[in-house]
């Protein structure tokens, strides 16, 4: 890009786009003046497909499936804003076990990409094991998504008007079973995360931002929460179920990698207290009502409180079988903002955790030039390259 | 490779090298656009419960030292260079393996204008693997599917020829040892 | 905290200078029609007042129609939406600009977030926005033609694309 414009000593390191681990990839390039991050900038759009297009010559019921799967980790989520936003345009809401159903499912949703992530977060930093354990104990939430609905990625559980799978008081006995598990596992990597020395080191006072700078640059979710700016749709403006069995919202003061860690945490935590309480209370209703095909014309906005944050859809019908308009705004897309300016003045090899730190649709990497200003000799590093340069700068 | 044998040799380096690879291959996973679904199994089956390694299945950052190419997504157009040159920086002989049912055809996102719809339309594919998204044990499948095939020496029939385009700007090196 | 009526009046008063004409969709939902030159007096009076944040920036398509009968054929407009959130409270101000002149005035001094949806905005819709720091590409791919826009009513995607052809 502009490396001509830098002084003797800058280096740009173009990160990207694409990383064995993750999804979005994104392309990054950070400006380094020797150890130090001066600059960064993004290139997003290795993974745009044309959604918001291709919804415009769908019929609505075939939407569904399609917004389903903007994002492998958060798709019951993406297709709860849908419905819930072609709900409203309909006139109809749906019956109270179906939203409590879609409740269920969310905060599932949640634990497990919660967990994923506190897994890739882990082996960002080097730490493997935490990885490996993160995600053996990710595979009860997998078992419970696939007991309730037969699929492990995308369960499919809404229907415009309700959900399609009930949940049995025989499923609800073996989640609980599962959760009691996951409580204790949970409590075991708050421990970790706040007390091994290492991991300290790696997450304490890194990629700081203030509640201020979280504002400003429109941070959403647990990243935004761990900076102090109390910020949850669930609690803020609630849908589905959230009314009767609302969760309290995990803030922290600190703002850095380290809170954001402990807020994922709690977070998943909150989500296991809320299922049983769901449990405990669950409404006796039918699970869908009747939706003309055809939805009336009008125009609403759907906002719901993905993993990462809240998710912003504004859906417009002109009348017929097909939205005219869909407009879908994740969360990450919010959260690119903040790693461009958190990154500037970190050091180059804190980048993979602070990447990782705001849980990014993101995927990095593998090749990975570093560009000399006067002797063009581009020299390949992989990610896994950059990730062994931060772990080896902190041995 | 450069290296120039006597035939009977070069046979028994071939079985060397054959046997190798079938026991231990190690693979580079890309992202070519997809909902990250297929993606998240892809990672699940080298964790704890699935566990790969055991297969020797090795996933590796770098396409330069990848025998096996494991690609899911639709292949964006932002990303079909990538996977182009990817490929491309492959040492040979390379597999493909496409997983996904949007990495066979496109999928739910087909008629969608950014994608190229299916992996095969731009790479020789050897295994596909389907389902939205296949289970990690579907996928392990796919890799035990495509060692068989390599073992029994019937390596899938190439259908296409890839030409990395000069705009990539490739650097026109001799891959060498 | 305030009622969601109480916000919501407060942005009212806010916007009331600026604003072209008010509507109330729904409980939650204030939309501001407002003419493009007071777009940024309006983002900058939310802003000052530390009304919520900014949470999208949607384009739509607004073709040219027939008009109903009696009415002048209407003009091919691109709808630009910036929905503020506050709570359970959405406002959304509401600009319209005609396909000949595209062209909006950026909001990133006031915001610096919006530049992704600005961004956004020039490549899906061809909107011109005017001192967005960063014009270069953020989604499409690099090998996209030029003016063409596709989130556009006049844009309809090949039934599929080849992969050998570049750009479609
Ligand atoms: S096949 Fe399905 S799960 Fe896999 S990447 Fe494509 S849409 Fe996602």
């Amino acid at each position: 890009m502009t490396f001509e414009q830098h002084g003797e000593n800058r280096f740009i390191v173009p990160i990207g786009p694409q990383h064995p681990a993750l999804k979005e990839p994104g392309h990054f390039e950070f400006v380094v003046d020797g150890e130090i991050v001066t600059g960064a900038s993004v290139r997003l759009g290795y993974v745009h497909r044309g959604i918001e297009k291709g919804a415009e010559d769908r019929t609505w019921t075939q939407n569904l499936y399609l917004m389903e799967r903007i994002c492998g980790i958060c798709s019951h989520i993406h297709a709860t804003a849908f419905v819930q936003g072609v709900e409203k345009l309909a006139g109809v809401e749906a019956p109270p076990r179906a939203r409590a159903i879609r409740e269920i499912f969310a905060e599932l949703e949640r634990i497990h990409s919660h967990m994923l992530w506190l897994g890739v977060a882990a082996h960002e930093g080097g730490f493997d094991a935490l990885f490996m354990y993160s995600w053996r104990d990710r595979e009860v939430v997998m078992d419970m998504l696939e007991m309730l609905s037969g699929n492990r990625v995308h369960y499919s559980a809404n229907l415009i008007g309700g959900v399609k799978y009930d949940v049995t008081p025989d499923m609800m006995d073996k989640i609980r079973d599962g959760l009691n598990y996951l409580e204790e596992r949970l409590v075991h990597y708050l421990d970790v995360v706040n007390n091994d020395e290492t991991f300290i080191g790696r997450t304490r006072g890194i990629g700081t931002m203030t509640r201020e700078q979280a504002q400003l640059l429109g941070a959403v979710g647990p990243t935004a929460r761990a900076s102090n700016f109390a910020y949850d749709v669930r609690v803020d403006a609630p849908y589905a179920a959230y009314t009767e069995f609302p969760v309290e919202m995990v803030v922290a003061e600190e703002g850095d990698l380290h809170a954001r860690f402990v807020v994922r945490i709690l977070e998943t935590m909150e989500s296991i207290r809320v299922l049983r309480r769901i449990f405990d209370n669950m409404p006796e209703s039918e699970l869908v009502t009747r939706v003309p095909r055809r939805i009336p014309a009008g125009e609403t906005i759907s906002r719901v409180e993905a993993p990462r944050g809240e998710l912003f859809y504004f859906i417009s019908s002109g009348g017929g079988e097909k939205p005219e308009r869909v407009k879908v705004r994740t969360p990450s897309l919010c959260n690119w903002g903040t790693v461009i300016t958190l990154a500037v003045g970190h050091k180059l090899a804190d980048m993979p955790m602070i990447l990782a730190g705001i849980d990014p649709c993101f995927s990095c990497n593998d090749r990975l030039v570093m560009v000399k200003r006067n002797h063009h000799d581009p020299q390949l590093w992989t990610w896994a390259d950059l990730r062994n340069y931060g772990i080896e700068y902190y041995r | 490779m450069g290296l120039e044998v006597s035939k009977p040799w070069q046979q028994v380096l071939d079985k060397i090298r054959t046997w190798a690879r079938v026991n231990s291959p190690w693979a580079i996973h890309f992202n070519s656009g997809s909902c990250n679904g297929c993606d998240i199994e892809i990672l699940a089956t080298l964790t704890p419960r699935y566990d790969v390694e055991r297969f020797g299945i090795k996933l590796q950052g770098s396409p330069r030292h990848a025998d096996v190419l494991i690609c899911t997504g639709p292949v964006s157009l932002q990303a079909k260079d990538r996977l182009l040159r990817i490929y491309w920086q492959m040492p040979e002989p390379k597999f493909v393996i496409a997983v996904g049912s949007c990495g066979l055809s496109g999928g739910v996102f087909h008629g969608c204008y950014n994608i190229v719809h299916g992996i095969d339309e731009v790479l020789p594919v050897d295994v596909f693997v389907p389902g939205c998204p296949p289970r990690p044990e579907g996928i392990i499948y796919g890799v035990a599917v495509l060692l068989e095939a390599l073992k029994s020496g019937k390596r899938p029939e190439r259908t296409m020829t890839v030409e990395v385009p000069a705009e990539l700007g490739v650097p026109k090196v001799e891959v060498s040892q | 905290m305030s009622s969601l009526e109480e916000i919501l009046t407060s942005a009212e008063k806010l916007l009331h200078p600026y604003a072209l004409n008010f509507n109330r969709p729904e409980a939650n939902r204030l939309d501001v029609y407002l003419a493009r030159e007071n777009l940024l007096p309006a983002v900058k009076a939310m802003v000052d007042a530390r009304w919520g944040y900014l949470s999208t920036i949607t384009g739509v398509d607004r073709p040219a129609s027939a008009g109903e009968e009696g009415q002048p054929a209407e003009q091919g407009e691109i709808e630009v939406l910036y929905s503020f959130c506050a709570g359970a409270a959405i406002v959304t101000l509401r600009v319209r600009v005609p396909y000949t002149d595209a062209v909006l005035p950026s909001i990133c001094p006031l915001i610096p977030s919006a530049t992704l949806g600005e961004r956004e905005l020039m490549e899906m819709f061809g909107v011109k926005v005017e001192g967005t720091p960063d014009t270069s590409r953020l989604i499409l791919a690099d090998s996209w033609p030029e003016g063409v826009y596709p989130l556009r009513k006049s844009f309809v995607p090949a039934a599929r694309f080849s992969g050998k052809a570049e750009g479609g």
